[in-house]
């Protein structure tokens, strides 16, 4: 008994020691695959918005709310651990803020779904590999939870651990960070044409509110 | 999403835990507003 109590204490106390290192790579580099990929989905959002010309419904807008909450959590982890700051709890502090951005995120997405379940709808907008955008937001949700629950199992030995600062694999890291936050602009910029001067996006867009607004069309 | 904007921006600059968890939980309720105030119908269901 007195063995194992020892044992947990070193863990807890030494959760960066070397047989750490390779978890904490492993996590560190999760959370950024967590980011770039709700960048690529966001990116391929407006791909499908400003090339193939669908507009997003305030439920579609919502799921991207829900998936930049949740990688705000993963962002929040990430920095503390480039500033050598993050211990267990802001890991899972960090964690938490993801995780309920995903469920966030999910409920909006499971409406909509459910708002198409019907026999014989058409859906909203085109879908894509047999699914419509707000099934696949769903199908994002539910991988970041279940990564979540990975990462919460893996405490205290995954907390990420950062490359050092100035390597190649640092530079890598802010790229994203940056890609993520100019995801983000970009965002703010679509809603502000979508919405014009209304506090809230029209039910069913067709078409850039602020340009229309600003025409007098 | 501006708030989400300047949260990020926030992070970032390794602006004060507790102000970064503070206006993320503001994001959030911000979020369900929305999500509650574009909800206007009860779905026409039947299993």
């Amino acid at each position: 008994m007195a063995e194992i109590v020892v044992e947990e204490t070193r863990i807890i106390e030494d959760p960066r020691g070397d047989g750490n290192r390779l978890w904490g790579f492993i996590t560190f580099w999760g959370l950024h695959a967590w980011v770039l990929a709700y960048c690529v989905v966001m990116l391929s959002a407006f791909f499908i918005q400003f090339v193939m010309g669908e507009f997003p419904c305030p439920l579609c807008m919502l799921q991207r709310y829900g998936m930049i909450l949740a990688t705000l959590g993963a962002l929040f982890v990430i920095m503390q651990a480039r500033r050598g700051e993050l211990t267990t709890a802001r890991y899972a502090q960090g964690l938490g803020m993801g995780l309920i951005g995903v469920l966030a995120g999910a409920a909006v997405s499971v409406r909509q779904i459910e708002l198409h379940i019907l026999p014989g709808d058409p859906g909203y907008g085109a879908p894509f590999l047999r699914l419509h955008l707000y099934t696949w937001a769903f199908v994002t949700f539910a991988i970041v939870m279940i990564y979540i629950g990975v990462m919460l199992m893996l405490m205290p030995r995954g907390i990420p651990q950062a490359p050092a600062a100035g390597s190649a694999a640092w530079r890598i890291s802010t790229a994203i960070i940056w890609l993520f936050i100019g995801v983000i602009a970009a965002n703010v910029i679509a809603i502000i044409f979508l919405e014009g001067f209304a506090p809230v996006l029209p039910d069913d867009p067709a078409g850039y509110t602020l340009i229309d607004q600003l025409t007098g069309r | 999403m501006i708030l989400l904007l300047v949260l990020a921006l926030l992070v970032w600059r390794g602006a004060n835990r507790g102000v970064v968890i503070a206006l993320w939980a503001v994001g959030l309720v911000a979020t369900i507003g929305l999500f509650r105030y574009h909800v206007t119908s009860t779905l026409d269901l039947s299993f």
